[in-house]
């Protein structure tokens, strides 16, 4: 045991020692996932999970006045209404430019004809909306219908709120009535005594708020009680929550290209023992091929839980990342370190030379870190090459360090990637014992 | 000490080693000579279990082959090519090959500090290798093979590549290990050293024992006759073999008083001669 911490210690000075490895086993990585994390905060990060709503009034009437003011209010929406410099109240066409240039979620038109159909209401009238969102976005779309509606409803009962709006309304639906043809006089009445109770629900109401006004006090609005729907909602938490931030996605990844770099400088070391003789002087020591491929393996697994530690502390000190599981994150690290040994001593293994061993590093290494994620996020690729990753230790890798980091795993979840991972270890053993044996043979 | 037998071990259609018997005793320096490609250092990786021969026996101290573990602890080798680390410093190469080979505490310390003052580089022990010259790593790459003080020290060419100073530091540091005990298996193609430091040599070429002796034995048997030089003004050299110089000298020097002749000298025959007599070409060809 004496001689595998022996050959793991001299490993990391060596590893220390080389600045190119040691910046690329622990700064690069860092460097990479810094630089990923700024590249992805562009997206969905800015707005606060609001949908930034062009916002178009055609009409220029009171009622789309109102409903303009009420959506810029909305909490939930972040609003322009004009646009360039000098700023310029939107245009149908400004408005729809800005979301094929993705600088909003969505347009909403209030055309002309808005405020009039507002008015009647209680004759047939419609306030008509429209609203455009970018090709295939089904849930922008379902947003924005359902805030519409809610708005449009909020517009119909201030106008039933206000006597004099609401008896211009009853007298145009009166009009209206007078002048149907295909109306019975049965229902002709019928529809008119419906009319006056409606006039005179609004008249006393107003008549409530005046005398309470006169006392000093506020009338409650009759109403405010009127709900013909009422709408709850609630928030369902999620089994597992997504990244909070863009670093939680990139920190995985330069995870991954931290063990990249452990696993190609510790892979060639057996190479670089050959070249420079001191292979010679271990293999005719009083120590076994076994044991001297235990000491690179021990002092490969260091570097890689110094470098996973490495990285996850910069992520949570300088970039507010926070672990979703301590004992999770543990294991993630153990059993990801593991792994990459196992690849590091096949390699190292099967490696007789030094440019051998990094032409094959790049070939096996660089095609592994693709498929598996490490250059670009798995959940962006297609999804047959989602199924080939499953080859690949960065995709088992990554999955339990983002399981443990943002997607909340528990043991059960994390079994799979863990044992994975352990399988890459052990095969990795074997190869690269036996793949010692081979290379040092004479 | 050092016992092989019929070893025999060949690289694909290359005969590498072709049956080769020797015995090298305790307490002597034994000097396997040879041109470069005669095979040394193919015995040597067989004597210490680097390479496996494809027949015959390698023995050690009369009871265990080289492979195992226990007898490797007897063997310290100094290989040809400088077994090194470069980023380490001189102190942290012997330190880690004393672990090796499973020193620790004062003891790994004590051996380290005495193997490095044995080649003189206490006082640059604390230097990264990389800034060596030269002759320090050679030395160094001694020391190391003695870290874990063995009986038996198996060189490779230990003076390969140094300059002339550095190459008389080893040669002494040779001798001094050989006047503490050590057995000592020395290989080189320089034959002034194996003069110099071997008690026995082996000759050998294209994989076979030529000759093993005492260099005088060889000389004698093998070197052929010393010839003397006769230098006069205004003609060729004359050459005379002569079992005799001495006798040819005064014969040369009593005709006429020695006029005429500017110089006479003898050249004796020595390990060079003895190759040039067993294979018919200069160890340097």
């Amino acid at each position: 045991m004496n001689a595998v911490i022996a050959i793991a210690m001299k490993d990391l000075v060596l590893l220390v020692r080389d600045r190119a490895n040691a910046f690329f086993t622990f700064v690069f990585p860092i460097l990479l996932a810094v630089f990923f994390g700024l590249i992805f905060r562009g997206s969905g990060e800015g707005s606060g999970g609001k949908l930034t709503i062009a916002l178009v009034d055609e009409d220029i009437s009171k009622s789309s006045a109102m409903l303009v003011t009420d959506i810029r209010a909305d909490t939930a929406l972040d609003v322009m209404v004009e646009s360039g410099e000098p700023a310029v109240l939107l245009s149908r066409e400004m408005g729809l430019a800005l979301v094929r240039r993705g600088k909003a979620d969505a347009t909403i038109i209030i055309p002309k004809g808005f405020g009039a159909g507002a008015a009647g209401l209680m004759a047939g009238g419609q306030m008509k909306l429209e609203g455009v969102v970018p090709p295939g976005r089904a849930a922008e779309a379902g947003l924005l219908t359902g805030k519409l509606n809610e708005l449009a409803f909020r517009q119909m009962t201030r106008g039933f709120g206000d006597p004099e709006e609401m008896k211009q309304n009853l007298n145009a639906a009166r009009k209206a009535l007078a002048a149907a043809t295909n109306v019975s006089p049965l229902q002709k009445g019928a529809f008119e005594a419906m009319l006056s109770s409606v006039q005179n629900l609004s008249e006393t109401s107003r008549k409530q708020r005046d005398e309470a006004a006169a006392r000093g006090e506020v009338a409650a609005d009759p109403m405010e009680a009127w709900r013909p729907v009422e709408v709850s909602i609630t928030e369902v938490k999620a089994d597992r929550e997504g990244p909070t931030n863009s670093f939680e996605i990139s920190f995985p990844q330069g995870v991954v290209w931290g063990l990249m770099g452990c696993v190609t400088a510790f892979g060639l070391s057996l190479a670089n023992e050959r070249s420079r003789g001191t292979l010679m002087r271990l293999t005719t020591a009083p120590i076994s091929r076994r044991q001297i491929i235990l000491g690179k393996a021990l002092s490969c697994f260091i570097a890689c839980v110094l470098v996973q530690a490495l990285l996850l502390a910069t992520a949570m000190v300088f970039f507010s990342v926070k672990v979703a599981s301590w004992p999770m994150m543990i294991v993630a690290v153990l059993m990801s370190s593991l792994g990459f040994v196992g690849v590091m001593m096949a390699m190292a293994g099967l490696s007789r030379t030094e440019g051998g061993g990094s032409g094959m590093g790049r070939a096996v290494i660089l095609i592994l870190a693709m498929i598996g994620g490490g250059t670009i996020p798995l959940f962006f690729l297609p999804p047959f090459m989602q199924t080939l990753s499953s080859v690949s230790p960065f995709k088992w890798a990554t999955l339990a360090f983002e399981g443990a980091l943002w997607r909340g795993f528990g043991p059960a979840e994390m079994v799979l990637p863990c044992a994975v991972l352990l399988g890459f270890c052990v095969g990795g053993f074997a190869i690269g014992v036996w793949g010692m044996r081979w290379t040092t043979r004479a | 000490m050092l016992s092989l037998l019929e070893l025999r071990k060949s690289f694909g259609p290359l005969v590498a080693v072709d049956g080769l018997s020797l015995e090298v005793h305790r307490g002597e320096v034994f000097g396997l000579l040879g041109p470069n490609g005669a095979g040394k250092s193919t015995t040597i990786g067989m004597a210490v279990g680097l390479i496996t021969p494809d027949s015959g026996r390698v023995t050690v101290n009369g009871v265990g082959r080289p492979t195992d573990a226990e007898v490797r602890r007897h063997i310290g080798v100094a290989p040809q090519s400088l077994a090194l680390y470069d980023d380490l410093s001189g102190e942290e190469n012997a330190r880690f090959f004393g672990r090796i080979f499973g020193l620790s505490g004062e003891q790994l310390r004590r051996r380290c500090d005495a193997v490095l003052d044995l080649v003189g580089l206490l006082p640059r022990k604390k230097d990264w290798v990389k800034g060596y010259s030269g002759g320090m790593k050679r030395r160094l790459n001694l020391a190391v093979a003695l870290i874990h003080d063995p009986p038996m020290l198996l060189l490779d060419e230990p003076t390969a590549g140094v300059d002339p100073q550095s190459r008389n530091n080893i040669l002494d540091l040779v001798r001094t290990l050989a006047q503490q005990g050590k057995t000592i298996v020395y290989t080189t193609h320089y034959m002034e050293e194996a003069s110099r430091l071997c008690t026995r040599v082996g000759i050998m070429d294209q994989g076979r024992l030529l000759a093993l002796g005492t260099v005088p034995e060889l000389v004698a048997a093998k070197g052929g006759k010393s010839v003397v030089v006769v230098s006069r003004e205004g003609a060729e050299d004359e050459l005379i073999e002569s079992d005799d110089p001495v006798r040819e000298i005064a014969r040369v020097l009593g005709v006429g008083g020695g006029v005429g002749v500017r110089e006479v000298r003898v050249e004796r025959p020595d390990l060079e001669s003895v190759f040039l007599s067993l294979t018919g070409r200069s160890l340097r060809d």
